[in-house]
Parts: C-alpha cells; sequence; structure tokens
C-alpha cells in the first residue's frame, strides 16, 4: 500500500488504540484548510474475549461513519481510497495497547551511555523499565535477576564511545546472555536486542548475544562524548516495533496492512507533534498527558527533544503512588478548605480501586485537582533530571570562569524560555472549567515570565503525531484551530518579596480587528492597566482569536524576561481564560505555611480566576 | 561521639589552654633575675613564705584569656557541628563543581576506555596539601576500582610512593576489587620538578589518560601539565592552595578548585559526619574571624581601642 502524495489527500482517517479505549477522527480538506470533521470512540479490543484490536478500531470507525454520514468502512475493513464521498484517502495509526512499547536499556556509564540509551528508547516511544550499567552499584546475579523479572518487548544495548571501551561492553553483553529473557509477547519468539555501541565491540556482542536473541547491530548512539547520534537507534526501535511487538500483538497484523504508514507507538506520536510545532512556531515547548497509569512530559529546548514517562504518576491506577512520592502535606497544600487526613487518605485509595470514577462533588473535584498538580510537578521535575545536556564533555574555560563554573550536564529545561505549555490527559482536558486546568498547570509546572498555555480538546495529538510524518500541512492546521484550546498566557515574575509589596503594573492593549470569542469580545480594541501587589493573581479578559500587546513593569526584584525591574512588551494571542497574572513569586515559590492563611490566599486566588463556583 | 573522642578532644583543649599559659610563665621566668627563680632554700627550710616572684610564674596568664577564648570558641563550634553532624542532621556543604565533577571524569575515562591519571603534586609528605591529595585519592581510587578503570599515580617525591600505594590499594579494597589493584601504575618519577614534569607529560601524550586530576601542591610545571593534558583531549580537574597558580589551572582545566575547595574536598567527597562537622565549624570560625575584623576596623575608626587591645596577642 502506498502512501498517496499531500496534495492528493483530501480526507484522512486516523485512531489511536489505547489500553482502554480506541478514538478514532476524520479529517477533510475544507476549502485550503483542513479541518477535523467529527470523532469517534469504542473500547478497546486488545484483550480478552476479543484479542483482536481490529474490532476497536471497527467499532470506533463505525462511530465516525453514523456521525458524519460518510461510508468508510467495507465489511471488516477500512475503505482505502477516497471516492464519490467514501472511504479515507489515507488511514493511519497509533497504538499504546498492551501497555505500549517496554524496553530495557543498557549502557557503560549510567549518567553517559545509560542516560543516552534510555533517551532513545522514550523518544522512540517506550517506557523504559529499568536501566542497567557497569555503574549503577547492583551485583551481577541482581542484574540477572532483575532482566528475567522484566520481561521486556526489547533492549537497548550501548556503551563505550567508537575506539573507546570493549570490555564494559562485552560484560554488559554477557550478562544479558547469561539471563536469557524472553519476550513479553509472542512465546518462541526471540527478544529484540538492538546493538548501539561501540563499533569495536560488534563482533564480541554478536558472539555472545547473536544465537540467543534477535540481535540488530546500528549506529553507536554516542560516537563521541561529545554528540548523541540518536536517530538511527530510534528507527531501529519502530522497525523492531512494527516487525516483532506489534506482528505479535493481537490483531495487529490486521491492522498493519489498513495503514500505509507504520503504527507508531501512541507517546512517540504526541512527542513528533510537539516537536513539529516547536519547530514551525520556532518556540521551547512543553507537552504533559496525563493519565490514569503514567505521565509523559514531552519538550523541545534549543531544538532538542525530550520525552520522559513517569510510570507510577497517574490519576488513577497509580494515584496512590503520587500520594506516596508527594507525601500528604504537600498534596493538603493545594486543597482550599479543612480536610481531615484519614479523609483524605480514604478518597484517594477509593479513587485507586475504582479507577473509572469521577468526582461528584465539589470537594472531591477540588481535591483530584491537588493531587493532579502534585503529579504534574513530580513528572516535570522527573522530566528536567532527563532533559539535560551531555555529560563527560570537555569545557573550554576563560579566566572569567574562575568563580562561575558550571558543570555539564544541566538540564535545559528552561522556563524563562518556555513559549507555550500544552496539557492533555483527562483531569486537564475534561475539567468542568477550563481555568481549572490553567491554574492546574501553572501549579504544577510553575512557568515563568509569559507562557502560552493550551489544553488537547479531545486527546487527538497522538493521531496528528503520525499525520505529521505524511501530511505536516494537516497536523499542523488540525492541531492549531481543532486540537488545542488556547487558555491564554500566563505572565508570573520571577522573585520574591513581602506580601502586599508593589509586584507588577500591566497594560494590556487589544488588538482592533481581530475575531472574538466569548465575553472578551465587547472589550477589542480597548486599553485595560492593573497593577498588582505580591501575593496576588488576576485575569485580564482576552478571548480566542483576540490579539493584544502587553506592557510588563515589574518592580525593583522582580523579572519578567527582561532582566530585573526591567520593562518588557510584548504580544500575546488571547485564550478561553485570558491572561493570567500571577504574582506569588517563583524561586521560590511558597505557599503559606499556615493553614488558616494558606486557606485563605487558595480562595482568593480561586476567586481572582472565577476557578471554582461559589461553596455555599 | 564516644566518651574517648570527648576525653582526648578535651585533654587537647587543656593542653592548647596550658601552652597559652606557659609563654606567660616562660617570660616570668626570664624576666627574673636568677636569684628569683631559684627558691631560697634557706627560708623554704625554715617555713618562711616562698619569694613573691616565683608565686608570680604560674601556669595560668592572664593576658592570654584572649587566645583561652577563641581556642575554646573554635572547639565549641567544631563539636557543636560534629554533634549535630552524627546525630544526622543534615549540614548544608555548597556544591562544589570541580569535587562533583571527579565521578563524570572517571565516567568518561570508562566509556573512552582509557586510563585516568592523578598526580599528587610535587612536595613531600611534611607538606599538608600532599596529606589531602592523598586523603582525595582514596576516594579516586574507590571510584575507579567501582568503575573498572585503570588508575595511574605518578610521583615526584620518594617517600610518597609508599604512601600513595597503601591509599590506592586501600581504595580498591574498600571497593571490593583487591585484584584489580596494579602497584606498577604508582609510578616514582622523578625528585626533580622539572624532570618529573618531563614524565608525566609522556604519560599524558603515550598513554592518553581520559581524565587527568591535578590534586597537591604545584609550582611552575601547573601550566605545562594542564596544557599538556587539555591537548589530548582529557578531562581535567585540578586544585591546589599554592594561589599563585590558580589562574593557569582555570584555562587550561575543565574544573578547579580554589583555595580552601582544596581543603574542603576530603569531607565533601566521603560524606563523613564528622569531617562535615569539622568543616562547618571552621567555616563558622571563619566568619567570626572575619566579623571582628569588621567590628575592630569600626571601633577602631571611631576611636574604641579596648576590642582591638583585648584581641591583640602580647
Amino acid at each position: 500500500m502506498s502512501v498517496p502524495k499531500p496534495e492528493d489527500v483530501t480526507s484522512i482517517l486516523a485512531t489511536d488504540c489505547g489500553s482502554t479505549t480506541t478514538k478514532a477522527i476524520l479529517i477533510e480538506k475544507k476549502g485550503d484548510e483542513y479541518r477535523l470533521i467529527v470523532r469517534g470512540e469504542a473500547p478497546t479490543t486488545v484483550e480478552a474475549p476479543f484479542e483482536d484490536v481490529t474490532k476497536g478500531v471497527l467499532n470506533a470507525v463505525r462511530e465516525v461513519e453514523e456521525l458524519a454520514g460518510r461510508k468508510l468502512l467495507s465489511g471488516e475493513s477500512i475503505l482505502s481510497k477516497a471516492e464519490d464521498g467514501e472511504g479515507a484517502d489515507i488511514y493511519i495509526s497509533t497504538s499504546s495497547a498492551g501497555g505500549g512499547l517496554q524496553m530495557m536499556v543498557f549502557g557503560v556509564v549510567k549518567a553517559m551511555t545509560g542516560e543516552s540509551a534510555q533517551r532513545a528508547a522514550l523518544g522512540a516511544g517506550a517506557i523504559v523499565m529499568d536501566v542497567i550499567a557497569s555503574n549503577d552499584g547492583r551485583l551481577p546475579h541482581e542484574k540477572i535477576r532483575r532482566i528475567r523479572q522484566l520481561r521486556p518487548d526489547m533492549i537497548l544495548l550501548s556503551g563505550g564511545i567508537d575506539g573507546g571501551t570493549t570490555a564494559h561492553v562485552a560484560e554488559l553483553a554477557e550478562l544479558l546472555s547469561a539471563a536469557d529473557p524472553k519476550a513479553r509477547l509472542g512465546a518462541g519468539y526471540m527478544l529484540p536486542v538492538i546493538y548501539a555501541g561501540n563499533v569495536d565491540a560488534r563482533d564480541i556482542v554478536s558472539e555472545r548475544l547473536g544465537e540467543k536473541t534477535a540481535l540488530v547491530l546500528t549506529e553507536n548512539i554516542r560516537p563521541v562524548l561529545e554528540r548523541e547520534n540518536l536517530q538511527p537507534a530510534r528507527h531501529r526501535i519502530h522497525d523492531l516495533f512494527m516487525e516483532h511487538v506489534m506482528a505479535h500483538a493481537p490483531g495487529y497484523k490486521k491492522l498493519m496492512n489498513w495503514t500505509p504508514v507504520p503504527v507508531m507507538p501512541t507517546p512517540a506520536a504526541v512527542g513528533k507533534i510537539i516537536e513539529t510545532i516547536a519547530r514551525e512556531e520556532g518556540i521551547q515547548a512543553i507537552g504533559v498527558d496525563i493519565g490514569g497509569a503514567t505521565t509523559d512530559v514531552f519538550s523541545v529546548f534549543q531544538t532538542v527533544f525530550n520525552r520522559t514517562v513517569s510510570a507510577n504518576l497517574g490519576m488513577s491506577y497509580s494515584i496512590s503512588n503520587v500520594l506516596a512520592e508527594a507525601g500528604l502535606e504537600n498534596i493538603m497544600r493545594w486543597i482550599p478548605f479543612r480536610v481531615e487526613e484519614k479523609d483524605l487518605r480514604n478518597r484517594i485509595k477509593n479513587k485507586m480501586i475504582r479507577p473509572t470514577t469521577i468526582p461528584q462533588s465539589l470537594e472531591e473535584l477540588m481535591i483530584e485537582q491537588g493531587i493532579a498538580r502534585e503529579a504534574l510537578r513530580l513528572a516535570f521535575e522527573q522530566h528536567k533530571s532527563l532533559a539535560v545536556g551531555l555529560k563527560g564533555v570537555q569545557q573550554e574555560r576563560t579566566i572569567s570562569d574562575t568563580f562561575e563554573q558550571s558543570s555539564s550536564g544541566e538540564t535545559l529545561v528552561d522556563l524563562r524560555q518556555l513559549g507555550m505549555l500544552v496539557g492533555s490527559g483527562g483531569v486537564l482536558s475534561h475539567a468542568p472549567r477550563r481555568a481549572q486546568a490553567a491554574f492546574m498547570l501553572i501549579d504544577g509546572f510553575l512557568p515563568e515570565c509569559v507562557t502560552h498555555l493550551a489544553v488537547d480538546s479531545i486527546f487527538m495529538m497522538p493521531q496528528l503525531g503520525v499525520l505529521s510524518e505524511v501530511h505536516p500541512k494537516a497536523a499542523t492546521e488540525v492541531f492549531k484551530k481543532d486540537c488545542l484550546i488556547h487558555l491564554g498566557p500566563c505572565v508570573a515574575p520571577i522573585g520574591a518579596g513581602k506580601e502586599g509589596v508593589e509586584c507588577l503594573q500591566v497594560r494590556l492593549e487589544r488588538e482592533e480587528g481581530a475575531a472574538s470569542e466569548g465575553k472578551a469580545a465587547k472589550a477589542k480594541g480597548t486599553t485595560e492597566s492593573l497593577s498588582l501587589k505580591f501575593g496576588q493573581m488576576a485575569v485580564l479578559p482576552l478571548g480566542v482569536g483576540e490579539r493584544g500587546r502587553l506592557v510588563l513593569n515589574p518592580s525593583k526584584g522582580f523579572d519578567v524576561g527582561a532582566g530585573s525591574g526591567r520593562s518588557l512588551e510584548t504580544k500575546v494571542d488571547g485564550g478561553v481564560v485570558g491572561v493570567v497574572l500571577d504574582c506569588r513569586g517563583r524561586r521560590p515559590f511558597q505557599l503559606p505555611s499556615n493553614e488558616g492563611e494558606r486557606v485563605k490566599k487558595l480562595s482568593e486566588w480561586n476567586a481572582a480566576l472565577n476557578v471554582y463556583p461559589e461553596r455555599k | 561521639m564516644n566518651r574517648v573522642e570527648c576525653l582526648l578532644i578535651i585533654a587537647t583543649f587543656l593542653l592548647f589552654a596550658s601552652l597559652a599559659g606557659t609563654p606567660a610563665m616562660a617570660r616570668a621566668e626570664s624576666d627574673a633575675s636568677p636569684e628569683e627563680i631559684l627558691p631560697d632554700t634557706t627560708s623554704a627550710q625554715a617555713g618562711a613564705p616562698a619569694d613573691p616572684a616565683s608565686q608570680a610564674a604560674v601556669w595560668f596568664d592572664p593576658r592570654r584569656v584572649n587566645l583561652l577564648v577563641i581556642i575554646g570558641l573554635f572547639f565549641f563550634l567544631v563539636l557543636l557541628f560534629i554533634r549535630k553532624a552524627v546525630r544526622g542532621r543534615s549540614l548544608y556543604v555548597r556544591k562544589i563543581t570541580g569535587l562533583s565533577a571527579i565521578e563524570e571524569a572517571i565516567g568518561r575515562a570508562t566509556e573512552m576506555g582509557k586510563a585516568v591519571l592523578y598526580v599528587p603534586g610535587i612536595d613531600d609528605v611534611n607538606n599538608i596539601q600532599t596529606i589531602y591529595s592523598m586523603v582525595i585519592l582514596g576516594t579516586v581510587a574507590k571510584l575507579v576500582a567501582r568503575y573498572e578503570t585503570p588508575l595511574i599515580v605518578p610521583v615526584c617525591k620518594a617517600f610518597v610512593v609508599p604512601l600513595a600505594e597503601e591509599t590506592v590499594k586501600q581504595g580498591y579494597l574498600d571497593a571490593g576489587h583487591p585484584d584489580a589493584y596494579n602497584p606498577d601504575n604508582i609510578r616514582y618519577l622523578s625528585d626533580e620538578q622539572f624532570a618529573f614534569t618531563a614524565g608525566v607529560d609522556g604519560i599524558m601524550l603515550r598513554e592518553k589518560p581520559a581524565a587527568n586530576l591535578f590534586l597537591g601542591s604545584f609550582f611552575a610545571e601547573s601550566l605545562i601539565l594542564a596544557e599538556t593534558g587539555f591537548s589530548t583531549g582529557a578531562i581535567q580537574i585540578a586544585g591546589t592552595a599554592n594561589i599563585h597558580q590558580l589562574p593557569f589551572f582555570v584555562v587550561a582545566c575543565d574544573y578547579t578548585l580554589i583555595g580552601e575547595e582544596f581543603f574542603a574536598a576530603t569531607a565533601y567527597l566521603s560524606d563523613e559526619p564528622k569531617l562535615v562537622g569539622t568543616l562547618k565549624g571552621s567555616d563558622w570560625m571563619k566568619v567570626f574571624v572575619m566579623g571582628a575584623l569588621i567590628v575592630g576596623a569600626i571601633l577602631e575608626t571611631f576611636g574604641v581601642t579596648a576590642f582591638t587591645r583585648w584581641l591583640t596577642v602580647q
């Protein structure tokens, strides 16, 4: 099946086979632009009793077919070519069903080739179950036991620069050989192992693993310590994902025959669209997908794409782990009313054992969103620790570096430079009020200076990610117009001061002539000024489609991006929430330690942003 | 801290205190005439009171109370912080990039399949910098043993060789890899400064170690060593208390420990409560000294000399 030329494509059908639901979307060309037409979903059927992923796909597509009034199915398959208003020009799919792609990675030094291997696997959409390294402090038998216990879908073995160590690589290969791991899917098949290490050790690795595993050799991910070369390894991971993992998953062989484009792991597809948008807009971007079991964070800083999966942070199956990692105190600090510790614990455990329940009262919603803030914060902390520069790189110094010797391996995440923060996942996308999603993103990530906030309306980023591979224009257009719900910019000065001290003066000049929606429409073409004290939050209305010029005058000691106490003028796009002004301080950000005071401040901020309805 | 250690510290303190008084006695003795110093045996035998001059030569000199107070304060601070550290209180020690980079440098050598070169300076064992360097060498040896990477230690002074050998051997033992210890890698080159430098340069050019650590007392050879190391593409970490050599290290090395950072290295790397407590105690003592200097300067400016006079050692 061949991929049609982009100019010939007028209709696109895309599905995402998730762990619980399969989502289908139909995109059509309307005039000169591509727009989302309808969306349908059905339960995923990869598990027993169906054990055929295509059943769920067909059900989801059937819903799309009914809603769009367009014939897309021909019996038990998808019509592959659009003719006479029937079928779609191209069908594409992503998948995370059955736990997605689960990998183990190996490296000689954990912080060097180990970390590079981890980045290669994560960027390819895998969940990294463990990193085995020569210096990880575990004894050989512990490593062997771990490999046998985890049973990954695939292993990425790396280590040594080209011409570097072979002894350590041989040792890792021997460990793997001794463990003799079996593939998770498809009993009787050999476990795929990708070797992306020192070229000099290829023979040794082939000798040790050639007969026991489905060994694939590719270019070194770290040919020199000063440079990473992750793409060849990522391509091999995709290939093997298709050849081994997908081919052995129930129904995927049939699914792969329906699409001319390889089925992509869901996280890889989400990362792809974030990367595409950051590149096209020339901005630094962060995307987050908070799910029931895992939280994925994607970032593009200095054109470097990074993805991390926090496998134990989520809002249902992993909610207890959020409590364990964040601590009760950190969760309680976000709840704007007094709550008993026991009560909070019970609510959290209930959510874990009944993962599909949703909050039934305002209090429950506030608690859930408090937990989401902590899950986001922890996932972002993990992301920052992995999205780092290369370690072990030679530095060049001058005498001016005497007292400020920066180390290598510093995080690439620079919130001052962050242009867009996109949230996705039930708790963000389905929040009853968009201001709640904005507030969760702000509290979880603590963006600095001026950052645009958005949420994914119906979680179609995965489909758009795979679409960006074959039709970048359609993917970008649908992403901007139908996928994203713009919440508006967040202005947060860096600095700390005393409560009530003058912090920021803002003037918003709304541009005339732009299309606008909502209650901000009447304010079009006007100017509004506001003065905020430290510890205050406020919102200036600027609707979706509106543009405005923000003039920010921070007080001495506060920085909005131009330097301490310096004014900044910037153009901003509006959103459903408006321009959020957050003068609660950064570096450090602190909530009042006294409970009464904290509850009072939280209520004050919620009221300022109109986050929750008034409690009776 | 156990009782024995407490007693030892108190005994040392008393020794210092008595030393503070001893010169006074000696001076009092020297000021006195021989007749005054020698006891009058006749009057003593007769049961008469002793000579007043000999009574003045006592163990305690009140003019040196200032020293006693300052030494007492120093001991108090050190003991206080050791106690805090031993009880598990986390004592903040700021990040010293150069020391944190030691493991990174060893990691680089491991990935590249090359050795780590450790030069403990060119001074003898009687230099405190060499002793500190040996303590750091122990930590480095432990790390390289864990990473299974060779360690080369060229030595300039013959007396340092057995010390370096034992330190490295112990490091390998502690890491559980005694078999990996290679005594041939502790290399005595020459007692002559530039012959030694030429020898180390030769090692760098021939064996191309991926990480060079220059930690100890260095003089004119510092730039020659660091430049050669840079040309081989190695990560270099240097540290010396000879501040006149620091600019050379700063420009040619990846990381440089500045002055006192070098002495803080042992506490920083080992995280041993007693060492960290001592480091914190001496840091606070420095803060006290700086504060005293500022207060003294201000008081002197306003013509109040009592404080300065009290601090003057007579």
